[in-house]
């Protein structure tokens, strides 16, 4: 008996999930066994999204065998000194494993793959998301044994509470001296939505048992639709192999966007790259990444596009069906519209669209003049509106918008020409830039801003020779993500000065 | 409230023979009721809000014992309340968080202190120390000194904190001291058990009363002269009382062990840890059975001379773990063995480090470095040492393995009605410059973390509009106040707006109304609405501040994004002079929800019509910039991967926790940021009128092409 020592339990959970229910429902079954038992928590927060843990030690001998003596139960677990680590979340398992708690002599850790992102990681204006790839690894490096799988996704499939589907996973995992029999007595003794609990409970027990190891499915992707048009064929025999998958979609996207025509203006464009890739051997990656970006940028987001998505069937039948689950009950969709200015005189030819946009200037009502409306999708007067609007592709061509975006693509494509004769990298940079352009209003303003910012002052100045080419890449990568780091654009000033500040110095530091 | 104790406080009838099992709020609270308490009271804050919670929901059997009950408007009121022991044999207690709470109640504290008292008196502090703490890291430990009142520091186990509070009030009277019980955050969430005895019914409460008022005694007042008399009374008969108290009922313990060359000192709260840590290192086993002797202080103030004294004789060295700084403990314990004239050396900080929580971690580094520089006979240091070292090198490694993890600090949650103030003044600011932003204690605090990062300063409870008195006269822009209704209640009302109409001040003032003290478990307050289970009389701030004279005021939904970011940019530029009050209007949504989801249950049951609401982004508009959850910071509006093949950039999404508040909808528009959102409805037991629109509007949208439910199915 003196080797005997508590099981020590560390629960990693997320407010709102129940990882007070789930202790108690712990600490309840291992006292009705007659175990010494004790648990305790931060909470406080946990109500408010924060991350918080809930701790457990259980003695394995009844308490009627121990006469006078009791354990000493810790209030809070030690690095080394942890059996079983539940995490709800992924992030928040690799938190207990950077906190020291699992460790590869004792510790069973069962991990959620599901994300719940961090603000962090939301607010990045790219991709903040942190490594997922890296967390599973130290999952699995760290523990003694490991187990994940994506909790969100079993609790609700089953209809239940993340509480009960951890119970479950531990019940299951053969560490604690309580059979799931018992834990299921105590869910019914507990009496509150006892079915689905016991649900939650068993999905858990039965992924842990039979190993049922998964991390969910993937999002799907959404292609555009296949095509019978000849372009699309044409792709297969004037572009590289490792660009042609990119380049069809691309094809595909901007038949249904505008037609025909437009698909054949961005397969010229492609071809035209194309050539300059062989000629300095970029193998095709340089036609990759162009396809990728350009198709992007034709399919700019103007008013005809969005009138198209929001009127798509698609789109009405996932919106009752999957999200409101209407079955055959009213529903109703209302969407958030508020154009300025340039929106309204998108579709316009310059020649009218320009004195409009002066007189605009003059006046001030950029930022200002705003034409707020909320549009009810599913009434006649509001499906009427986007279809009309819908209705003017035809127009698209001769309007200002597209004008100018066709302007900024040549200019875009003639860099990435010169920047490829110097390097592949260089030039991969630069294709790169053009996903600072998106967005719409003041966020497409602010891109673009962006985007001409360190055209003017990296991209052509390392044309121009200003920068040595193994430096020019680096240069405009940096600028990139400085620009992706703050909207105020504070860390790309900086960015830029340190950049001005390394150009005119190559001799001078000698 | 957000938690509700009904079913747990059903233990607290429990009697001889019966073995409680609980938490340890709940055990304090048994404790009370069987150590015959007249009157209880407190005021929220973490650790200890759930001591009140308790105490409200166990109001019935408190009536039954004649206990009387007041949730306190503020600590100054709680501590107060004490007075009623101060001439009447009555036990009271009273609760709150430390040390925030203590320095409000510390007026008070010195004038109950200095008189002293005949019933006993018991102030629980809610330590909020370390891990998971909320407020500046200080100990409550300076109060007990300089008022001269006992502070008691219990292990942390069920037996230990009862004994300790039933022992409390026996020292209390003993030596006609209140004394203050401290309980740190992890203690008092503590599950486990203890034998139980019967409640007791006080000698004078709520049903036996006292015939009347006790002689007029100036002795019995914190009034000059007998203040003198009293701080003389407090050192040279309560102290000598108190410490004969402590020794005699054995309040603190002695472990004995063979390695008797040196020792420990501990304080009561930390006893658990330190056991564990020293059976980790090879030293004691599970059951508590030492080979270090240790003094384990229970209570920490005062220290017993002759315990410290007997402890110490004949050992080379001991260490004191003292969490906290100063060392209060560790200066009177050399103090003490310097007066006595004994040479053992002290070892405390040093060993230990001077600040922060002592966890298992550090405590295992602490012990180990203490017997590495005192080397007792019969213990292996290397295997000791080398033990430390390499739980430290681990968690150096996985940390740097990973690299740095994003924080997940706590944020408003879905749906909260203060978000859109902050998304409101974040516009304002857009185009108006930014602001002093003077921030104050409560849920809208968590405007401080990302995505807001707004607030200049916090200088405590309901103290925002004070702090930023001699900002607004010193800056071009006028500063902006942010307060909670709580925090108005608490404080605010007189050290903010009375202050502020009274020297003519120039400021704004932002105040949510929200209804309750949300941040710490949505206890009510004074203009909480009245009526259902709510004890609230439903006083209004608005008549409040109108009837102070406070001219510039408006009352705005807090929704409302657009119209709350114009009356934000009224008061900044508005000519007129004097304080401008802006009165944040929306319930707290926990609440809300609360009531909402079991009313909606309850109409959808009975076949009535519900309107179900919930918002959404199309993933294909969605061009993954984020400036929308730059805005919002919705926990419910998060990302996902791009569902487009050729971008990779992750789109904003929404997930199914939405509870249809429409602050995305609101920002998206009241910023331009685009077309993305939109509002999703569906109408459960529709009338027929709903029907025939829907039905019309169906037929005709499906005939010029669009979706039609019965043409998809």
């Amino acid at each position: 008996m003196d080797n005997l020592r508590p099981i020590n339990l560390l629960i990693a959970a997320l407010g709102g999930e129940g990882g007070g229910v789930l202790t108690e429902w712990i600490v309840a079954a291992a006292s009705e066994m007659g175990f010494p038992v004790q648990s305790t928590s931060i909470p406080g927060v946990a109500q408010r999204t924060g991350a918080t843990t809930y701790y457990i030690e259980i003695f394995p001998q009844k308490t009627d065998l121990l006469g006078d003596k009791r354990p000493v139960m810790a209030l809070a677990p030690g690095i080394g000194d942890v059996d079983i680590v539940i995490a709800s979340e992924l992030l928040e398992a690799g938190r207990v494993i950077t906190n020291g708690f699992v460790t590869p002599d004792r510790t069973v850790m069962i991990a959620s793959t599901s994300r719940l992102y961090t603000m962090d990681e939301k607010i990045a204006m790219g991709d903040g998301r942190f490594d997922q790839e890296k967390l599973i690894e130290a999952v699995r490096r760290n523990a003694k044994e490991a187990f994940l799988v994506d909790m969100d996704t079993l609790t609700r499939r089953s209809g239940s509470m993340p509480s009960a589907v951890m119970l479950g996973l531990i019940a299951g995992c053969g560490r604690l001296p309580i059979t799931a029999e018992r834990f299921e007595s105590v869910i019914r003794a507990d009496g509150k939505a006892t079915d689905a609990n016991l649900r939650g409970f068993r999905a858990g027990l039965e992924a842990v048992q039979a190993r049922r190891e998964w991390t969910g499915e993937p999002t799907p992707k959404k292609f555009a639709p296949k095509t019978s048009e000849l372009v699309e064929h044409e792709v297969t025999y004037t572009l590289p192999l490792v660009a042609q998958e990119i380049a069809i979609e691309g094809v595909r996207r901007l038949i249904a966007y505008q037609g025909v025509g437009y698909a054949q203006l961005y397969l010229s464009r492609l071809r035209a790259i194309n050539d300059v890739d062989q000629t300095v051997g970029g193998q095709g990656k340089l036609v990759c990444d162009v396809a990728r970006q350009l198709a992007v940028r034709m399919s700019f987001e103007d008013v005809v596009r969005v009138a198209e998505v929001k009127i798509s069937r698609e789109r009405l039948r996932r919106i009752a069906q999957d999200e409101l689950r209407a079955n055959g009950e009213p529903f109703s969709v209302h969407d958030f519209l508020k154009p300025g200015i340039e929106e309204l005189t998108q579709l316009l030819p310059p020649i009218i669209a320009r004195p409009i946009l002066w007189l605009a200037e003059r006046w001030e009502w950029f930022g200002r003049i705003h034409f707020g409306m909320k549009i009810n999708v599913t009434s006649i007067s509001g499906y009427l509106r986007f279809l009309v609007l819908a209705k003017l592709k035809w127009l698209r061509p001769y309007g200002i918008r597209y004008q100018q975006e066709q302007e900024q693509i040549e200019s875009w494509l003639d860099l990435v020409k010169k920047a490829a004769l110097i390097s592949i990298d260089f030039a991969h940079e630069v294709i790169e830039c053009a996903r600072l352009i998106k967005g719409y209003g003041d966020t497409h303003a602010r891109g673009l801003a962006n985007y001409r910012l360190i055209e003017t002052r990296v991209i052509r100045p390392a044309l121009a020779g200003g920068l040595p080419p193994a430096k020019a890449a680096d240069a405009v990568a940096s600028a990139r993500t400085a620009a992706l780091k703050d909207p105020e654009g504070e860390s790309l000033a900086k960015c830029l000065a340190e950049i001005d500040a390394r150009v005119p110095l190559p001799a001078a530091a000698e | 409230m957000e938690r509700s104790f009904k079913k747990e406080v059903q233990a607290l009838r429990l009697g001889n023979g019966d073995t409680f099992r609980g938490e340890g709020i709940l055990a304090v609270t048994k404790a009370l009721l069987q150590s015959g308490v007249s009157y209880v009271g407190g005021y929220q804050g973490a650790p200890v809000s759930h001591l009140l919670d308790v105490l409200v929901d166990a109001e019935d059997i408190l009536r039954e014992l004649g206990v009387h009950l007041e949730t306190c408007t503020n600590e100054a009121s709680a501590a107060a309340m004490l007075g009623a022991s101060i001439n009447y044999p009555l036990r009271g207690a009273v609760t709150w968080k430390s040390i925030v709470g203590t320095n409000v109640a510390a007026d008070a504290l010195s004038n109950l202190a200095s008189p002293g008292v005949v019933g006993g008196a018991m102030i629980i502090l809610g330590e909020d120390y370390g891990e998971g703490a909320s407020v500046i890291q200080e100990r409550s430990y300076a109060y007990a000194l300089k008022s001269t009142i006992w502070l008691l520091d219990p292990r942390p186990d069920l037996p230990s904190i009862v004994r300790t509070v039933e022992k409390g009030f026996e020292l209390s009277e003993a030596s006609h001291t209140p004394v203050m019980l401290e309980l740190r955050i992890r203690a008092c969430h503590v599950t486990g058990e203890f034998p139980a005895k019967d409640n007791r019914r006080a000698q004078y409460s709520g049903v036996s009363r006292i015939p009347g008022p006790v002689r007029f005694e100036y002795g019995r007042l914190a009034h000059p002269p007998v203040t003198f008399l009293q701080e003389r009374l407090k050192t040279e008969e309560r102290l000598p009382a108190a410490c004969a108290f402590i020794r005699d009922h054995r309040l603190n313990e002695f472990i004995d062990g063979d390695v008797r060359e040196i020792g420990i000192i501990v304080m009561g709260g930390l006893t658990n840890s330190v056991l564990r840590a020293l059976e980790r290192l090879g030293l004691a086993d599970i059951f508590g059975v030492s080979r270090i002797p240790i003094l384990v202080l229970n209570v920490v103030y005062p220290l017993v001379p002759e315990e410290i004294r007997a402890f110490c004789t004949g050992k080379r060295a001991v260490l004191v773990v003292e969490e906290g700084y100063p060392d209060y403990i560790e200066q009177t314990v050399n103090v003490e063995l310097r007066r006595a004239g004994l040479s053992t050396r002290v070892y405390g900080k040093g060993p230990l480090p001077k600040t922060g929580e002592y966890t298992s971690e550090v405590l295992l580094h602490g012990l180990a470095a203490y017997l590495q520089t005192t080397r007792p006979t019969g213990v292996d240091i290397d295997a000791i040492a080398a033990k430390a070292r390499a739980v430290t090198a681990r968690k150096t490694d996985v940390s740097a393995a990973l690299g740095g993890l994003p924080p997940r600090p706590p944020t408003f949650c879905t749906g909260c009605p203060e978000r859109p103030v902050f998304s409101a003044l974040k516009l304002m600011q857009r185009e108006v410059g930014p602001t002093h932003i003077s921030a104050d204690i409560g849920c809208h605090s968590f405007a401080t973390f990302a995505p807001f990062s707004m607030g200049n300063s916090i200088l405590g409870y309901g103290m925002s509009l004070a702090s930023a008195a001699a900002v607004g006269p010193n800056m071009d822009r006028r500063p902006i106040a942010v307060m909670g209704d709580g925090g108005f209640w608490h404080n605010g009302l007189i050290t903010g707006v009375a202050s502020s109409l009274f020297n003519k001040g120039d400021g704004i003032l932002v105040i949510m109304q929200n209804g309750y003290a949300s941040a710490t478990g949505q206890q009510y307050i004074p203009s909480s609405a009245a009526g259902g289970d709510s004890r609230a009389p439903g006083m209004s701030i608005e008549q409040t501040l109108r009837a102070m004279g406070v001219k510039w005021l408006r009352t705005v939904r807090s929704y409302s994004v657009a119209r709350m970011a114009a009356a934000l940019k009224a008061a900044m530029k508005t000519a007129e002079r004097g304080l401008k009050v802006i009165i944040a209007d929306g319930e707290c949504q926990l609440a809300r929800q609360r009531r909402v989801r079991a009313e909606e249950l309850e109409k959808l049951k009975r076949g009535e019509r519900v309107k179900r609401v919930r918002y959404g982004i199309d993933d294909d508009i969605c061009t993954g910039d984020h400036s929308c959850i730059r805005l919002s910071g919705c926990p419910s509006l998060t990302v996902k991967p791009s569902p487009d093949p050729l971008r990779t950039d992750p789109v904003a999404t929404v997930v199914d926790s939405c509870v249809g508040c429409g602050l995305c909808g609101e920002v998206a528009h009241a910023a331009v940021l685009c077309p993305s959102f939109y509002r999703a409805e569906v109408v459960r037991n529709p009338h027929w009128t709903d029907r025939a629109i829907f039905h019309i509007r169906q037929r005709v949208i499906g005939w010029l092409g669009g979706y039609n439910v019965k043409a998809a199915a």
